[in-house]
């Protein structure tokens, strides 16, 4: 697969603080990318640097295979920033024609385009009202489409879904598969875990500036497992443990939870029960949730960071 | 460049379609003509009738010399009393509005001055005309007395010395004129860089709390949305002044057509009229147009950059451009020296410096181009505030990429210029 953004050694430092501190990443065309961390990370500094907003003080951009021109491939672009808003006053058809235009559209393209995404997403009534007459997840919705509607091949969604019911979760999050289908690539920035689970093929955590981990979900899972199993079945309460090539860790009337140590695998625990005449409803191999190595990676990071100065 | 574009437009149509621009454009000049008009019909209805009792010792004003002068001039009334009214005494209070007391008296020497007693105060539109009332009872009796006779009188009366300024390099620059239109254009100068810069500040922080910046910074540059609000805004206030304008020429039209018959609008004609003949209309009207866009750029692009740089609070906003609002509010001032003397020191380098010389140069052109102001001073002038407002378009420009996406912090102006001097 060919990389649609590439990263290369992007460092960009303010006056108190290094904001990205040498980050490299490969994102691939048609991925589902979760850019994860805790708030002050970087991520957001190196957002506004994909989209042209900041340049960096050292590193690269490439953007489809050339270097990354601000002024040419926004167009390309589209990002939704996690503070966003819509201009009060503005008829809900204006802005978002005034904002397709921004990125380069026409105004007759742009007002099809419109045209079928409103008609996609029921919006066709919302035309004449004030942005100020709509409610909070409508305007997130009259947002998502601002930023998909000039055909981005790449799409930034910062915190896509808050403010959204689940009926319009699951709306936005459809979309975001389809668009994906269709070969757009989209980089996706929250702090909920499960949804990042979820939607992304691939992650990368930053951290003070660096990326600390990158890789596809089921990767990066393996990577921090803690090697631990769940067994049902009868016959567990009678197990003579002296010999078993794991120790337990909780047990519970059939149900068993067990760590295998580094010499043995799963195979050996198999072979161990059933040497022991238990019978097995279930065996799984327990892997960490996203959330669990979020929190073991970041959580003794001060969160004097917070206070990010720029 | 056409992003900039879109960005005007925007700027420029959603504050032309407002209902408050319509109102503010019409009701302007409405009100301008309600005041003036309002000021003569106010001075003319608080003219009051007096009736005044005249205690007379001297044995001047007599019977029928106040008669006489009652039906000549019936806007008030003297009567002859022989004894002066009481302290308290409401019968005289309810007969007279005051009283004069004159003593005895040589016509040869006269008096400076008369005491009106009055019960209550009256403006100086209904002494007046008590006072002139006495005055030509007292010159009609020096006739007399001097045994002049008709032609003397008229000699007498007609000769007055006057002084009229006249600007012998210059028989345009008729000083009176100058005064009125330099004040005028120096104070919608003034009016502009107010009202509408303050209008550029306010968008911007709208745009900042509406956290709509980031989203249209991903698009365009946040220089091109700065220039695309300034000129925007610039338009709409052009926009206002070219109405107000138009308006002038018509009712002027209106008003040399149908003659006299509205009473102040001739009169304001008549003023428009003799304007036109004495000043260079095209020049002023040129200098105007670059001077209150110059002007413009220089105070919006600061307004701009401290509405960058603000939070929602108002307070902060206000504090931020306090020094920005005194500036123009000295150069107000400046322009008030520069009017009295407008080839001054104090008025050719308010002339000058780009902050004041939007508003003092607006002043002092009606004077006369190009001997009150030389050419040099107009080319330099003129000059020194494109370069100035070059550096601050340039200065609220860099203040702006950094504070439009920056919040929850209390900014200063010391901060702001570091802001300015940093690489982004």
């Amino acid at each position: 697969m060919d990389s649609i953004l590439s990263l290369k050694h992007l460092k960009k430092h303010f006056e108190s603080q290094k904001a990205v501190d040498d980050i490299s990443l490969e994102i691939e065309r048609g991925q589902i990318f979760g850019l994860l961390g805790p708030n002050g990370a970087g991520k957001t500094t190196l957002i506004r640097m994909i989209t042209g907003i900041f340049y960096p003080d050292q590193g690269e951009i490439f953007f489809e295979g050339k270097k990354f021109d601000p002024l040419i491939d926004v167009a390309k672009i589209g990002y939704m920033p996690e503070e966003r808003g819509l201009y009060k006053k503005m008829k809900v058809g204006e802005q978002a024609l005034y904002l397709a235009q921004l990125k380069g559209l026409d105004k007759q393209a742009a007002k099809k385009k419109i045209e079928s995404w409103f008609h996609r997403f029921g919006m066709e009534s919302w035309w004449d009202k004030k942005v100020e007459d709509l409610s909070k997840g409508m305007g997130q919705k009259l947002q998502f489409v601002t930023t998909v509607l000039h055909d981005p091949s790449l799409i930034i969604l910062d915190e896509p879904f808050s403010g959204l019911d689940p009926v319009n979760t699951n709306l936005i999050k459809d979309e975001i598969f389809r668009l994906a289908q269709e070969g757009s690539t989209i980089i996706f920035s929250t702090h909920r875990m499960e949804q990042v689970e979820e939607i992304c093929d691939h992650i990368a955590l930053v951290n003070k500036g660096q990326k600390i981990l990158d890789g596809t979900v089921q990767d990066v899972k393996q990577q921090f497992k803690q090697h631990q199993y769940r067994i049902t079945g009868k016959g567990l309460d009678r197990l003579a443990l002296e010999q078993a090539p794991f120790s337990v860790v909780s047990q519970k009337d059939n149900a068993l939870l067990i760590q295998i140590g580094a010499q043995n695998n799963s195979s050996n625990v198999l072979r161990f029960l059933l040497d022991q005449q238990v019978e097995i409803n279930s065996f799984q191999e327990l892997l960490p949730s996203l959330n669990d190595i979020f929190i073991q990676l970041v959580g003794n990071t001060p969160t004097a960071r917070t206070f990010e100065k720029i | 460049m056409k992003k900039t574009w879109i960005i005007i437009e925007r700027e420029y149509l959603t504050r032309v379609r407002k209902k408050t621009f319509v109102i503010s454009t019409l009701l302007f000049p409405l009100l301008y003509v309600a005041l003036i008009g309002g000021m003569g019909f106010i001075a003319e209805k608080s003219k009051e009738t007096l009736t005044v009792a005249v205690i007379d010792s001297s044995g001047y004003f007599t019977q029928e010399a106040i008669a006489t002068e009652n039906t000549i001039d019936p806007s008030s009334t003297l009567v002859l009393v022989n004894n002066a009214p009481q302290e308290n005494n409401k019968e005289e209070e309810k007969k007279y509005d005051g009283y004069i007391i004159i003593p005895s008296l040589n016509w040869q020497q006269g008096t400076d001055s008369l005491i009106f007693n009055t019960y209550k105060s009256y403006g100086s539109a209904s002494t007046g005309v008590v006072e002139a009332k006495l005055n030509r009872i007292w010159r009609r009796l020096l006739n007399d007395s001097l045994q002049l006779d008709v032609n003397k009188q008229s000699i007498l009366a007609q000769s007055k010395i006057g002084l009229v300024t006249k600007n012998i390099s210059n028989q345009l620059a008729n000083s009176a004129t100058a005064v009125g239109i330099g004040y005028i254009a120096g104070f919608l100068v003034y009016f502009i860089l107010i009202i509408y810069g303050s209008q550029v500040m306010m968008g911007v922080m709208e745009e900042k709390t509406n956290r709509i910046a980031e989203v249209i910074v991903s698009s365009v540059r946040p220089f091109q949305m700065m220039l695309g609000k300034i000129v925007g805004i610039g338009a709409v206030a052009l926009t206002q002044f070219l109405i107000w304008i138009i308006f002038v020429f018509v009712v002027y039209n209106i008003g040399a057509k149908s003659g006299t018959s509205l009473g102040f609008m001739t009169e304001a004609v008549g003023g428009i009229q003799r304007m036109m003949g004495s000043v260079n209309v095209p020049l002023i009207l040129g200098c105007f147009a670059f001077y209150f866009l110059g002007g413009f750029f220089f105070y919006a692009s600061l307004y701009g950059a401290i509405g960058s740089a603000v939070n929602e609070d108002m307070r902060e906003a206000q504090s931020l451009s306090f020094p920005v609002t005194m500036l123009v509010i000295l150069s107000i001032a400046i322009m008030t020296a520069a009017v009295a003397n407008p080839t001054g020191p104090i008025a050719v380098w308010g002339s000058l410096i780009p902050f004041s010389s939007p508003i003092v140069m607006m002043a002092r052109i009606p004077y006369g181009v190009p001997d009150t102001v030389p050419l040099w001073q107009l080319g330099l002038s003129m000059g020194l505030l494109v370069a100035g407002f070059l550096v601050t378009v340039w200065f609220a420009g860099k203040i702006y990429r950094t504070g439009i996406l920056m919040y929850g912090k209390k900014v200063t102006w010391k901060e702001m210029i570091r802001w300015a001097f940093t690489k982004g």
